[in-house]
């Protein structure tokens, strides 16, 4: 159970609410998935279950799940605020958006910049954002893919020594050892430097060090983090789905929550006196669109 | 920057080798936690909580390798260092061995939940796993577990204890541990720090 479940409710609600809105402004509609899915593969995170001889998952991965209902192609932009499960009981909530269909170069501009504007839209500015690519480190491992897996478990951990304890020529090393260290605002891979320049941002960098370790992932992924957080504030990044390119990202909502510094509560037209003149009149401020609170 | 250092058998290795990379490590007075010197400051914690310190926002720990797979923290590991040195083993009474692949039922003990139910897992083999915070090896000994998993440094220990190391599950050393934010926000002081500790490592320390 949770120590304050009312008033940590109270607090997600405001967030969501203007999460919703910066959604919805940039034209995404919300997504109702089911809590439940029949198991399969392709479904990540959530909790497995079996009723009546059958598996099922409990809360999955919302852009897996959303893949996995996807039965032909539709262009689709969506957004969803649910809990995941992480394979046991413990939940996260998260707020994300999924843009399916649309082109290139768009798709992943304009993720980035509902990230930024959503964050904005909350009153939180310091963050940063960096933009990765996995067809950029494709391109340096050919001719070495049977290390792939040693050389991604040492980039997930940032870990250069057990790379440099392989057997691979060591130009391949020294090609390696220049991605895993840059960062910054221009790089070699146009696409990437495309991206960057149409989101025009200061917050935004090319960091071919941010890994994200996602089956769906084809090439951009990005990170949003905060000098105030310890931990990613959410992230995402491009795939592809019945012959269409996607682009989604995720955030926490209990980052967002500790670095929220707003009010929780707009001002409220207050109200008293006798019991159905009281609400005769709040009724009409509701009507206008003014928040209200009657008082006895 | 921030630095949280182990309490207990890694703590000399960690001062001495932050030292010589030019880091001036105030080693904590009494019952002093936290000490600072210029920009830096060191909080001193259990060894088994250092990786859940660097993963809330500490920059940096020195931690073993066992504790951040056993908590499976989300942190860059850059670097291993030469100190710390020991095993994680599975180990039983003398008169009691079995080979692993018998050992479905067993009753474990261990510190190691985590990596002994994956060691397990791993081989198909299903345990009870009993969680013990210390002295793990006299668990078979008063008949609360059949066999431990845990630290072997010298073996000394399980032979007074009448254990044999039945398998090696992982080797153990001390690691450096950075926030994953930390790491994009302090960029070049980071790496600066790695390159330095990795020039005391290839140095001999």
């Amino acid at each position: 159970m949770k120590k304050d479940l009312f008033s940590e409710s109270v607090r997600l609600a405001y967030i969501v609410k203007d999460l919703r809105r910066t959604f919805e402004l940039w034209g995404y509609k919300e997504i109702f998935l089911p809590s439940v899915e029949e198991y399969s593969p392709n479904l990540r995170k959530g909790t497995k279950f079996a009723y009546n001889n059958k598996f099922y998952m409990f809360k999955p991965d919302p852009t897996s799940q959303i893949l996995a209902n996807l039965k032909e192609k539709r262009e689709l932009k969506l957004y969803y605020i649910l809990e995941v499960l992480n394979g046991a009981t413990k939940g996260e909530w998260q707020a994300g958006i999924e843009f399916i269909g649309g082109n290139d170069l768009m798709l992943q501009v304009e993720g980035i910049l509902v990230a930024i504007t959503a964050l904005e839209n909350l009153g939180i500015n310091e963050f940063y954002i960096d933009v990765g690519s996995l067809e950029v480190w494709k391109k340096v491992l050919k001719g070495i893919e049977e290390y792939k897996p040693q050389i991604i478990t040492a980039l997930s951990r940032r870990n250069f020594e057990e790379i440099e304890s392989l057997p691979i020529p060591s130009a391949k090393k020294e090609e390696l050892w220049k991605l895993f260290n840059f960062r910054g605002k221009k790089c070699e891979y146009q696409k990437l430097n495309k991206i960057i320049e149409a989101i025009n941002d200061k917050r935004v960098f090319v960091d071919f060090g941010t890994m994200r370790i996602l089956p769906y992932y084809s090439d951009i992924i990005f990170e949003v983090y905060s000098p105030k957080f310890g931990k990613p504030i959410g992230g995402g990044g491009e795939y592809e789905i019945k012959g269409m390119k996607a682009f989604g990202f995720a955030f926490n909502l209990k980052a967002i929550l500790k670095l929220y510094e707003g009010d929780l509560e707009k001002t409220r037209k207050i109200i008293s006196g006798d019991l159905k003149e009281a609400y005769n009149k709040a009724k009409q401020f509701v009507r206008l669109g003014i928040p209200v609170k009657v008082r006895k | 920057m921030r630095f949280v250092l182990p309490k207990g058998r890694l703590l000399t290795g960690s001062v001495e080798i932050l030292q010589k990379a030019g880091i001036e490590v105030r080693p904590p007075q009494g019952r002093e936690l936290i000490t600072k010197n210029g920009e830096y400051s060191f909080l001193l914690a259990k060894s088994f909580d250092v990786p859940v310190y660097v993963e809330h926002g500490i920059d940096i720990g020195i931690a073993g390798n066992d504790i951040v797979e056993e908590r499976e923290s989300d942190v860059f590991v850059p670097l291993e260092l030469p100190f710390g040195k020991c095993r994680l083993s599975l180990a039983i009474p003398k008169e009691k061995s079995v080979k692993v692949e018998e050992m479905d039922g067993f009753r474990i003990a261990t510190k190691y939940t985590n990596l002994t139910r994956k060691f397990f897992d791993k081989r198909g083999i299903e345990v009870e796993i009993i969680k013990l915070h210390g002295s793990i090896e006299l668990a078979p000994k008063i008949g609360i577990a059949d066999a431990i998993v845990d630290i072997v440094e010298t073996g000394n220990t399980l032979l007074a204890n009448d254990l044999i190391e039945l398998e090696k599950i992982m080797d153990i050393s001390a690691v450096l541990i950075v926030n994953r934010i930390s790491q994009k926000t302090r960029f070049e002081e980071i790496n600066d720090l790695i390159l330095k500790l990795k020039g005391v490592v290839e140095d001999g320390f």
